[in-house]
């Protein structure tokens, strides 16, 4: 008997197996199961049904691109140009060559890619058989981009079927090793792990996934994550590159893609797969540029997002380049933004008061409680200045119980902690009266009513 | 009144009318003088200065032999009683290695994390001593994320359990490609847990393991230990698949020990029902307390353990105002501050008794305690020793009482002193090739590295398996190898311990707009609990169910008050498909093959409520489940039980009644649970079968024929089959014991004391008849060998 038939009389599956039976209802019922669990996340089966008619399309006909052989092998590989005067969004793709690497370096906060140039870098985005990762996850395309002269070149490497994968990895391990670091989005986490786990499957040396990586994931999430509903390369690239895609492939429907191609060897299977990787790769050099204009715009005059200006100051700030950090708080300082407004404001002030410029601090603090009476920040700071620096208690005090006092709505424990201070400041003040009073005859040590 | 002295107490029991009428046993287990060795001249001078600091001057002649086959590369598996240093075992060649070639790593596998936690720490005190740098980590569910690459790369000694080896570290073996290449151990304690769906499960584990470390070029020496069951080598090379070298000869001193097993008295003789055991467990637990013997007390459940705990507590609130702190109850589920606070409580004496569940039973250091008491049976004999070996260590006199509490493998155990203090009648079992848990396998194995032609794995024939996944589109073959290609992680597919992981949730719709999820059942369950119409008891409120989705996976129910619970009511048919084994005894052929199993529920009794009473009846129409499984059965031709001189029923339910027993002595026999095994009674067309009616138990079509009553021809026979599609391998053993299962089961109904039929027998007369007791025996009498 058959392993298929044995399964199925173990789990109950008679149909046909056994003539004098009929079919009831239930019958199989754990086949079922086992069949709906093998399927689970699959969708596969759907995606391939409307395209069951259409005729076949070879991969050449369908992506162009060639056949490439090497020592390990042969796989396919599609090469496209894009020029100088080619658009992608908001930018020219000739705009987005001069790559900064002092800029890029900072970014990745990896010093190591600080004296690199454009021609230096490597985009690198991989398409999958599967999101769950693992060892048997397959990256069957593997994007690479990078500037030639003015122009962006999108290489794609594609491995037609899993004995393809050894000669991919070779070719994309030379091409990587010419060039000093990797971008990506979301590969530190994602395509790095699973380049190097095929790199040891296929028992080859992995002089990649150990390179200087920019993944633009983080700093996309810090600069422009404000105003983002979320920090995916779509969403990015709609709100903020304006590079609107049509038709393009939805990410989770790219394995079944994929595995439609193996299945059916229709290069219609997986065309949008190629178009949806290229634009992503060219997304990632869009994003790039962009990025590095928000730190670079302190010496530029673009007119640019001031919430992304205060973000890119933040930044600058923690990777300790102070000054720049200031000139795009000064910026952000006279946004219409209110929050922009008051953040970027507050960071210059603290910025300030590290550096021991007091006075510039205290006239921020002063200018924030200007604008809003119940500024808690800028009222606490404002009284230790006076009270430690100034030595004011009096002002110090009022400027608390005025913030008290401004009839707003407050935390109760923002209003205990105010109230806390305010009495401190009240004994002291008193205290100190009491000094003064004494002070001419302090010799005859008699103390006060 | 001055304490006693265990010694003391024991010989005041032995005279005490109160207890001494309930011991079917007391056994005095001698001490015995230890068997040394020295240490092997290979030993690093450190480690042995380690392990000398704490004591350990010489080896135990165990300890010893299993340094030596380990040293050679052999596999082992140690079989030696608690605390007889079995950890050196492992430990001391493990540290060997890493200390001679640093870059060794080691693979520890528990069945809980607890002891994962427990003896990570023993081997992480070794290492503080040793003063070197050797990591050593446990790598769990709970392992934060931020720890686990570390982990991965530095962990000499990686301490997991067998779940997370098969969906967490094997499907990414790539990020552990240091642990692999260097992977000279894997140690597996506890292996006697591995058996059944657990160990079939492991198995394919170890198969997988197996390939991922022929990829890395390692190979590494298995160390076993196991409690003592009936077939540690056997079970050790079944779930290896490779030869494995048995040490069983304990070379570790003993201190004696007395072995009590208790049986409650009778409390109803016409019900057969005992006292509860809780009840002695509670006054022998005072008892010794009280004298200042410190005790731990076992029970078998969650609330048990509360039970008992708050009883202990309430005794020493009325008589030692001051000693409240004295007691402590101990289980999963309190905060490991406070079980780490009960531990240490328990080294220092300041508590002197704890109530607890089979928390406690492995590993966990808490000191040497006196006495033990098992208020019900744990469910095996292994576990039952390693209970009873929380109390004594190396020196002075302890106690182990076994309570037995009314059902037929307490009851057994009890009454059958010899086979627990002589020969282990349990056999630990696996059947590895079980297709679906093969299938399983095959995926999550394809899934880590691709498949090459003319590769094994299992006894199986791979290619066909292949071939088969290939087609569902979950595998793709191209020059020789087979890729997985599906998008899904196969090991999140199935659970290593439950046969299906698949539940039906309980929905209380009373409230509307505020539906709430108030139970979860096992699919199986489902069917005979949560069907339509049936009244389902959580926390004793009573909920009906409005409607069973299966689709969904959902039951709907909402709160209502009445005076009746349901019962359902199955029909199980079973049709023999293929003989694997046949003999003849006397009167009866026993066989045991592939079984076709149908069950299906075909209605529900409404029960009222403390009169039993039978307030109606309703139907059910719920799909059948049909699967095939191994079986084991035996057939009595009618022409036999003619010459009893008993009417047709009452063959029925004597048959019955033999197979209620025969079902609990056989989960005792392959140490499963009762749900893993289930019975019935038909003849092997799988035509008839036996309805229990509304008043009478008869013989019938399938129902939907059910006023066709069976004629003549039918030869009646009963079925013991392994609950799991496709079998998991108890069939065979249980065929090979068909003497002993009888003699068994006429020793353990012959010698109850309850008048006709009970649950610690041939089952509840209400389901049985009144007739049940005595036609079973007169069956045994016929086909068995008393």
């Amino acid at each position: 008997m058959s392993f298929r038939d044995r399964l199925e009389r173990i789990t109950g599956d008679t149909r046909g197996a056994r003539p004098d039976t009929e079919v009831r209802p239930g019958i199989g019922e754990l086949r079922k199961r086992i069949e709906e669990i093998m399927s689970r996340r699959g969708g596969a089966a759907h995606a391939q049904r409307p395209e069951v008619l259409r005729p076949r399309t070879t991969l050449e006909e369908a992506v162009g691109g060639e056949e490439v052989e090497n020592s390990q092998g042969r796989f396919f590989s599609v090469q496209s140009v894009f020029g100088p005067s080619a658009r992608h969004g908001h930018a020219l793709i000739g705009e987005l060559a001069e790559l900064d690497g002092e800029l890029a370096a900072l970014l990745a906060a990896e010093n190591s890619i600080c004296g690199c140039s454009s021609g230096d870098a490597l985009f690198i985005d991989t398409e999958t058989t599967g999101l769950a990762g693992g060892t048997g996850t397959f990256p069957f395309l593997v994007g690479l981009g990078w500037f030639e002269g003015g122009a962006f070149v999108v290489r794609q490497l594609f491995a037609r079927d899993f004995s393809e994968e050894r000669a991919m990895l070779v070719h994309l391990e030379e091409l990587a090793t010419s060039r000093r670091f990797l971008i990506s989005f979301n590969g530190k986490a994602f395509d790095m792990n699973l380049i190097g786990s095929r790199f040891i499957l296929n028992r080859l040396e992995d002089r990649v996934t150990c390179m200087p990586h920019l993944d633009l994931l983080f700093p996309s999430r810090r600069l422009l994550g404000h105003r983002l509903v979320d920090a995916r390369l779509a969403t990015i690239e709609r709100d903020v590159l304006g590079v609107r895609r049509t038709d393009d492939v939805p990410g989770n429907e790219i394995p079944s893609r994929y595995l439609a191609w193996l299945k059916r060897r229709d290069g219609a299977c997986v065309s949008d797969v190629f178009a949806h990787n290229r634009l992503d790769v060219v997304s990632m050099a869009s994003l790039l540029k962009h990025l590095s204009g928000l730190l670079a715009s302190a010496h530029t005059q673009l007119r640019l997002c001031e919430g992304d200006v205060l973000a890119a100051g933040r930044l600058l700030r923690d990777r300790g380049l102070t000054r720049e950090a200031m000139t795009l708080f000064t910026r952000a300082a006279d946004s219409a933004d209110r929050c922009v407004r008051r953040e970027a404001r507050v960071s210059l002030s603290l910025i300030h008061k590290r550096s021991g410029r007091w006075a510039e601090a205290a006239r921020i603090w002063e200018a924030l409680l200007d604008e809003d009476p119940l500024d808690v920040f800028a009222a606490c700071e404002l009284a230790k200045y006076l009270e430690h620096r100034v030595r004011d208690h009096r002002r110090a005090m009022g400027v608390i119980s005025r913030v008290i006092h401004a009839g707003g709505e407050m935390k109760p424990h923002v209003r205990r902690d105010l109230e806390h201070r305010l009495k401190r400041l009240q004994e002291k003040a008193h205290a100190a009266s009491q000094d003064d009073d004494r002070e001419p005859d302090m010799l005859q040590g008699h103390s006060g009513p | 009144m001055a304490a006693l002295k265990l010694e003391e107490w024991l010989a005041r029991f032995a005279t005490d009318g109160r207890y001494r009428g309930n011991a079917t046993s007391v056994k005095l287990i001698p001490a015995q003088e230890g068997a040394f060795a020295p240490y092997p001249e290979w030993v690093h001078p450190d480690l042995r200065a380690v392990l000398q600091r704490r004591g350990i001057d010489k080896l135990y002649s165990h300890q010893a032999h299993a340094l030596e086959l380990v040293r050679q590369g052999r596999d082992v598996v140690i079989v030696t009683p608690t605390a007889s240093g079995k950890t050196l075992c492992y430990n001391l060649p493990v540290l060997q290695r890493i200390l001679e070639r640093p870059q060794t790593r080691a693979l520890y596998l528990f069945p809980t994390k607890a002891l994962a936690n427990d003896q990570m720490h023993e081997v992480h005190g070794l290492i503080a001593d040793l003063g070197c740098d050797i990591k050593t980590f446990t790598y769990d569910g709970d392992t934060p994320d931020d720890a686990r690459q570390a982990i991965r790369r530095q962990g000499h000694v990686v301490v997991t359990n067998p779940d997370m080896l098969h969906a967490g570290i094997l499907p990414h073996h790539t990020k552990w490609q240091k642990l692999f290449s260097n992977l000279a151990f894997v140690v597996v304690d506890e292996l006697h847990v591995y058996r059944g769906v657990f160990g079939s499960h492991l198995t394919n584990v170890f198969r997988r393991l197996g390939r991922i470390c022929r990829f890395y070029g390692s190979s590494p020496v298995f160390i076993c230990c196991s409690a003592t069951v009936a077939n540690p080598k056997e079970h050790a090379e079944n779930l290896l698949e490779r030869e494995v070298e048995l040490i069983d000869k304990s070379g570790a001193p003993r201190a004696s020990k007395t072995f009590i097993l208790y049986n409650p008295p009778v409390v109803n003789r016409e019900l057969g029902i005992r006292q509860s055991a809780l009840a002695p467990a509670r006054a022998m637990a005072t008892d010794l307390i009280e004298n200042r013997i410190q005790t731990i007390v076992f029970a078998t459940s969650r609330l048990n353990v509360e039970v008992l705990t708050k009883y202990l507590k309430d005794s020493f609130r009325e008589r030692v105002p001051k000693g409240l702190g004295m007691v402590a109850g101990y289980r999963g589920g309190y905060l490991p501050n406070l079980r780490r606070q009960i531990e240490q409580g328990l080294r220092e004496r300041s508590i002197l008794g704890v109530v607890s569940t089979n928390a406690l039973e492995l590993g966990i250091d808490i000191g040497e305690l006196e006495a033990c008491i098992m208020a019900g049976y744990p469910g095996s004999i292994a576990s039952t020793w390693q209970q009873a070996g929380r109390a004594g260590r190396r020196t002075g006199h302890s106690l182990a009482v076994l309570i037995a509490r009314s059902n037929p493998m307490d009851q057994f155990v009890v009454e059958h002193p010899d086979f627990f203090f002589t020969r282990s009648p349990e056999h630990c079992r696996v059947n590895p090739d079980n297709l679906l848990i093969l299938l399983h396998h095959v995926k999550s194995a394809a899934f880590e590295l691709p498949f090459e032609d003319g590769e094994r794995f299992g006894r199986e024939d791979l290619v066909e398996i292949l071939s088969y996944l290939e087609e569902k589109g979950v595998l793709h073959r191209v020059e020789g190898r087979w890729h997985w290609s599906a998008e899904s992680y196969p090991a999140d597919e199935v659970s290593l311990r439950t046969v299906n992981p698949e539940n039906v949730v309980v929905v209380d719709t009373t409230e509307t707009g505020n539906h709430r999820v108030i139970a979860e059942v096992d699919w199986d369950s489902a069917f005979t609990t949560v069907h339509d119409e049936a009244i389902y008891m959580v926390e004793s409120r009573q909920y009906h169910v409005d409607k069973l989705d299966l689709d969904r996976k959902k039951a709907y129910v909402h709160e209502v008050d009445v005076d009746y619970y349901t019962d359902a009511m199955t029909y199980t048919n079973v049709r023999v498909l293929d003989e694997f084994g046949t003999m003849t005894r006397e009167r009866v052929i026993v066989e045991h093959g592939e079984v076709q199993v149908v069950r299906k529920v075909v209605g529900y009794k409404k029960i009222k409520f403390y009169t039993g009473e039978n307030v109606g009846y309703g139907d059910v129409n719920l799909p059948q489940k049909e699967m095939h499984t191994t079986s084991y059965w035996f057939t009595i031709p009618w022409h036999h039980l003619d010459t009893l001189g008993l009417g047709r029923e009452e063959v029925i339910d004597g048959l019955a009644g033999l197979a209620y027993c025969l079902h609990h002595i056989a989960a005792m026999l392959v140490m499963a649970d009762i749900r893993d095994l289930d019975r019935c009674i038909g003849d092997k067309s799988g035509q008839w079968f036996v309805r229990y009616g509304d008043d009478l138990r008869r013989i019938t079509m399938a129902p939907e024929a059910s006023v066709k009553v069976m004629e003549n021809a039918f030869d009646p026979t009963v079925f013991i089959f392994d609950a799991y599609p496709g079998g998991i391998g108890f069939s065979e053993l249980l065929f090979s014991k068909h003497d002993l299962m009888l003699s068994s089961a006429a020793s353990l109904i012959g010698s109850c004391p309850c008048e006709h039929g009970c649950p610690m027998c041939v089952g509840p007369v209400l389901e049985v008849g009144p007739r049940a007791k005595d036609a079973s025996l007169m069956i045994l009498g016929l086909v068995g060998r008393p």
